[in-house]
């Protein structure tokens, strides 16, 4: 495609170059035809239409019909098969992203930052198209237009076309000057402007401490002072942009004198026609764009460069270890165990894991309370694999969970996280996510068990409701539940609940766990919660506390124990009195 | 809100839409007007370098005829000189203008920022709860960013476009007007085209728009859910919808790359057969006479020429259409009234005592919720301290939101040295608090700025005594620069009780009559608590106090504890005789938030 592109390219350019061609051939006959014949007082319809004089100007002319729309054509198929070409390019780019997005650790989305992850997705590849597209199209069309024209040029007349192409490589150079400073300078009204957005945050949000010590003058000052900044900053670019058609124009304009000048002397000693006259001020026309396009083009390749280099980097990133061919063994009923493990995260001074060990045999209901950032979520994400541990080892039915390949040891988890996620897309397609080719039936199923079905039915679309920003938001704890519902579908063998219920009320809350207990007999679940009322019905109950596992033992063993887990129970009832108080 | 929000009002605005436009471009003219003569003297600029373009085709015709057809190789000279100066003329010309219209935009521009920015900064605290930060930075930068076209280059150029064809049209016709009308037979085809190819090309713009949002959208998303995806191993289903976006986008792309590499050989075939019908044409008649061979290839100029600002003119109808939709939410702002405002005769008040009293007040944030405050009365004499305690939500901040009137209460009176506040001028009352509020915001900029917030009534040796006085100095002095020490991203560097302790300072420095403290519920660390603990008590020695206390020292010196409990008072009096009501509340609050810190100190 790319090579037909250029193709088509390079003989449009050669049609485009007929066109002046004609124009002199035309205008010389029409001269040597003026002094053979003396047409005194003949009408232009006359002449138009007589066999003679006619018949070469009609001839000229429609060549020069001819050889414009043939140039027309191929400039059509220029732009469908390299531009196009490009747009292909970005797809294939841009599903090679993707796929190596689905492909990294948590820990690389830890450790970049979002905004930039997004960025190779979208900025990064659209300029990487650009060079591909405009970039290629308009070098090519440089190198061959160029080529050609300066080539006839030279042909017709070496002395007028060295006068006429001189201001011209002035134009490439000033163009690439011109966009290199326009580019840094954007950049720098963009940092600027950055500045201004963030001064108009840090007022509005402190509204009220400058509204109490009456400083809105002292704010509108400094805002003012950033505003300036960018005024200025604006018009140092606008400078330069005032500049770059004027200048163009300027030189093109150079070009047009030197050749009429030159051109005009050249006549007068009988050298060239006026027809070569028109003839050049067409060609330096049509290298005006050409010209201009390579400095452009030139900046272009550098920043399509940058980018290309970044989105290397990306998929270069090295991909969790996954052993494809790791143990089938059996995983219908799991006996999970910590051995020993610490963990700290990428980046982290501190542990944010000590030394754990606890064992969570089959069908068992385990509960992990504990003060925020006790290293609660952080034992759920080593046992899903979103991290691997630093030291130690996690076992189910005693095999480490590195030698079971990844898919298979998710596949029989069912994983509710403390922040509940929900695409923008029908309620039904959300709870189905977590099951392929779940059947609606099994939809409503999960839906009942989560206690979201009578909330579904009420919306007018009930399942089909779209979420997200075009849609309907659901309320903190309809989210919880329908993140709850697409577990349930997958029927798990191990069911993490995240403090998954914290929205939700304790009616509703009671009545899910209920669910989970009867129907999910056999599946272990973990529960993380703040809420003492949930859990204390658990097989057994971990305290955390500092990455630690501080207490164990069942909700009556513990408040025995007098420790933290007893303080915490005391507070939640001291504040449930409170609450009652009316 | 938006997309729905336009929809609405799309119905009814079909009808006055005219209205409305010309009504926002008078409003924005008014920032225009300052300007004036610049203004006139750009579009003299302007029109001249509209002049000047079109001459020169016309002097290639006089070049060639009259100097180089008669071998006048002196006329020829200074013939081209004056080429050259036309040029040179043009480009001095061009370029001032350009830049002086930008000027004038820029300056605009400015004006309207400084008027939004004061403009929401005085609007009452409720305009901001009800409007999100992100939509008032919107209003105060993008939306003015999108007049930038209209206002720094819109109008001017539309007039020199204008004129610019005009004077082609002249230039054409003084030298000949057959060639002319045979030159502009292909007009009508091209602008023709030009229209078809707009209205296509924006039906295939608002789709490709769509599916840029929408494959954005998804990337985003999925970055964001990218754990949910792995975890539920949903990878191929993922892909799967990826895929499918991702064509959809390319298509979306591909069509309007069609209409495009339809519409530019269309443009350049009409452009060569306009040529060629000159040619033909002017070529028979150069034979019989009237038509020069100057005369042809002044045409030949002149039909390149004569597209470039028909197609700008388009463009410009473009950004105009967007211009005013941004406008237009940009006089929604600035036509808010502002609900909270000083009195027309505010009452005389200097040198507070700072007594504040509520008597039965009833509040609550919107007319439809639950009230806040129900039925609240209280004193708080001069020079007394008082501590407000209560479980979240049951109204304490809301005390310190009235006092200093960012809301106006429903029933009841709330009144400082026996005043009711609203008949004073606002800065007049709030000038009697120093407010220290939970969040303890900073700002980037000097430390020394943070405590003076630009005051310059406050010297930089008054803030150094109360800084050594709360003994801030011991980590002030570590810092480079010591006062002068820049802050970035708002304190980000230094930790929670040292921000509390800059906020103290710059509470301290105004010396106001009353001290209003928010404390922050979480705790500091153990190093400078102990500072914390001290400037407290600095802050409140000797001095009218109002605290929403959360620290255990700070209540049990305090001369009345209120201790509210779902919008009402509901016991008050000392630390001691509180803790000996039976099932008393703030025995139950005392034991739930307080007597860990007695165990921990």
């Amino acid at each position: 495609m790319m090579v037909g592109g250029v193709l088509f390219l390079t003989l449009s350019n050669a049609f485009l170059v007929w066109i002046p061609v004609l124009v002199r051939q035309t205008m010389d006959s029409v001269e040597s035809l003026a002094d053979e014949t003396v047409f005194g007082d003949t009408s232009v319809v006359d002449i138009l239409i007589s066999d003679q004089a006619g018949w070469v100007i009609a001839k000229g002319v429609l060549l020069l019909l001819a050889a414009s729309f043939l140039y027309g054509f191929l400039l059509f198929l220029t732009r469908q098969t390299l531009i196009v070409a490009s747009r292909y390019i970005e797809l294939d780019l841009r599903t090679h992203i993707y796929d190596k997005l689905q492909r990294l650790p948590q820990e690389y989305y830890a450790k970049n930052r979002t905004g930039d992850i997004y960025i190779r997705a979208t900025e990064d590849v659209s300029r990487v198209r650009e060079y591909f597209g405009p970039g290629f199209m308009y070098g090519v069309n440089t190198i061959t237009r160029a080529g050609i024209i300066i080539t006839i040029m030279f042909l017709v007349n070496a002395e007028l076309t060295l006068w006429a192409l001189m201001p011209l490589p002035l134009l490439s150079v000033i163009a690439y000057w011109m966009s290199s400073f326009i580019h840094k300078r954007s950049n720098e009204i963009q940092e600027q402007y950055a500045v201004l957005a963030g001064k108009a945050q840090e007022t509005f949000s402190s509204i009220r401490l400058i509204k109490s010590f009456a400083r809105e003058a002292y704010e509108q000052e400094r805002f003012d002072r950033e505003s300036e900044i960018y005024r200025r900053k604006k018009l140092r670019l606008d400078i330069v942009e005032s500049l770059f058609h004027p200048t163009l124009n300027l030189l093109v304009g150079a070009s047009i004198v030197l050749v009429i000048w030159k051109g005009g002397l050249l006549v007068m000693e009988g050298v060239v026609t006026v027809g070569n006259i028109a003839e050049f001020i067409i060609y330096v026309l049509f290298l005006t764009w050409p010209i201009a396009a390579l400095g452009y083009t030139l900046n272009l390749v550098q920043r399509s460069a940058a980018s290309n280099i970044r989105i290397q980097k990306l998929l270069d990133e090295p991909e969790m270890r996954d052993d494809m061919n790791g143990t089938t063994m059996d995983l219908s009923r799991l006996k999970i165990e910590f051995r020993n493990v610490s963990f700290t995260y990428p980046g982290a001074t501190e542990k944010a894991l000590n030394n754990i060990n606890l064992t969570i045999d089959d069908a068992m209901s385990v509960a992990i309370v504990g003060r925020t950032g006790a290293g609660k979520s952080t034992l759920v994400q080593l046992l899903t694999r979103m991290y691997d541990v630093n030291e130690g080892q996690i076992c189910i039915n005693g095999t480490d969970i590195r030698d079971i390949p990844i898919d298979r040891l998710r596949s029989v988890i069912g994983y509710v996280p403390q922040e509940t996620f929900l695409f923008s897309e029908t309620i039904a397609n959300n709870i189905a996510f977590g099951k392929e080719n779940a059947s609606f039936t099994e939809v409503e199923n999960a839906a009942r068990a989560a206690a979201v079905y009578d909330n579904v039915m009420l919306f007018e679309n009930k399942f089909e409701t779209v979420l997200g920003e075009r849609g309907i938001t659901l309320s903190g704890g309809q989210k919880q539940r329908t993140s709850i519902a697409r577990s349930l579908i997958r029927s798990p063998k191990l069911l993490i609940l995240d403090d998954s219920l914290s929205a939700v009320d304790t009616n509703t809350e009671s009545q899910i766990v209920t669910y989970i207990r009867k129907a999910l007999e056999t599946t272990n679940v973990i529960q993380i919660s703040h809420r003492i009322q949930s859990i204390r019905d658990a097989d057994i109950i971990y305290l955390i506390h500092e990455g630690s596992v501080a207490e164990q033992g069942t909700h009556d063993e513990l408040i025995e124990r007098n420790g933290h887990y007893a303080t915490m129970y005391r507070k939640q009832q001291l504040e449930k009195e409170l609450a009652e108080i009316n | 809100m938006s997309s729905t929000d336009s929809k609405k009002k799309g119905s009814d605005k079909s009808k006055s839409t005219k209205a409305v436009d010309s009504r926002l471009i008078q409003r924005l003219y008014m920032f225009l007007k300052p300007y004036n003569k610049l203004l006139i003297l750009a579009l003299v600029l302007t029109l001249t370098t509209a002049y000047l373009g079109p001459l020169r085709p016309y002097l290639t015709q006089i070049a060639v005829d009259d100097h180089i057809a008669k071998d006048d190789i002196q006329g020829l000279f200074r013939i081209m000189l004056l080429f050259g100066g036309v040029l040179l003329g043009e480009y001095i010309l061009t370029i001032s203008s350009t830049y002086l219209t930008r000027w004038i935009g820029q300056g605009a521009l400015f004006e309207l920022r400084r008027t939004v920015f004061g403009k929401i900064q005085n609007l009452h605290v409720q305009f901001f709860d009800r409007n999100p930060i992100g939509r008032l930075i919107t209003r105060t930068t993008s939306d003015i960013e999108a007049l930038s076209d209209l206002l720094s280059n819109g109008v001017v150029n539309i007039i020199g476009d204008v004129f610019r064809i005009v004077f082609i049209l002249f230039f054409m016709f003084s030298l000949s007007w057959e060639l002319s009308l045979i030159s502009l037979i292909t007009l009508p085809v091209l602008v023709y085209a030009t229209i078809l190819f707009k209205r296509l090309v924006r039906v295939a713009f608002l789709n490709v728009r769509d599916q840029i949002a929408r494959l954005n959208s998804f990337v985003q998303e999925h970055i964001n859910g990218m754990s949910v995806v792995q975890i539920f191993g949903r990878q191929k289903r993922e892909m799967e919808r990826f895929k499918s976006i991702n064509q959809d986008h390319t298509d979306a792309h591909i069509k309007t790359v069609f209409y495009f590499s339809i519409f530019w050989p269309v443009v350049e075939v009409l452009s060569s057969v306009a040529m060629a019908l000159v040619i033909w044409y002017g070529g028979a008649r150069a034979l019989s006479g009237g038509v020069t061979f100057g005369v042809l290839l002044a045409f030949i100029q002149y039909v390149r020429l004569f597209f470039m600002p028909i197609r700008d003119l388009s463009d410009k109808f473009n950004t105009l259409q967007s211009a005013l939709a941004s406008s237009e939410r940009i006089f929604d702002v600035l036509d808010t009234e502002n609900k909270i405002k000083s009195p027309p005769n505010p009452a005389a008040f200097s040198n507070p005592r700072g007594k504040i009293e509520f008597r039965n007040v009833w509040f609550r944030y919107a007319s439809q919720e639950d009230y806040v405050l129900r039925d609240v009365s209280f004193v708080l004499e001069s020079g007394q301290s008082m501590a407000v305690v209560g479980a979240t939500g049951a109204g304490k901040t809301t005390l310190i939101n009235l006092i200093t009137r960012f809301y106006d209460i429903e029933q009841g009176e709330i009144l400082i040295d026996d005043i009711n506040i609203k008949d004073l001028h606002l800065s007049d009352l709030r000038k009697s608090f120093g407010l220290v509020l939970q969040e303890n915001a900073l700002f980037s900029g000097t430390i020394l700025e943070n405590i003076t917030l630009g005051n310059p009534e406050i010297s930089r040796q008054q803030v150094e005594n109360v800084v050594a006085m709360v003994e801030a100095d011991r980590f002030i002095d570590k810092l480079p620069g010591k006062l002068d020490f820049v802050l970035h991203e708002r304190g980000s560097s230094l930790s929670m009780g040292q921000r509390q302790l800059i906020c103290f300072i710059r509470a301290l420095v105004y010396n106001p009559a009353v001290i209003i403290l928010d404390e922050a519920t979480s705790s500091v660390d153990s190093e400078t608590e102990q500072l914390v603990t001290k400037a407290l008590h600095v802050l409140l020695k000797d001095r009218t106090s109002f605290v929403v206390a959360h620290r255990l020292s700070t209540i049990q010196h305090a001369d009345v504890i209120l201790v509210m409990h779902k919008g009402e008072i509901r016991e008050s009096g000392r630390h001691q005789s509180l803790l000996e009501i039976e099932n008393g509340i703030y025995r139950k609050l005392y034991e739930l938030q307080y007597k860990d810190q007695l165990l921990a100190g």
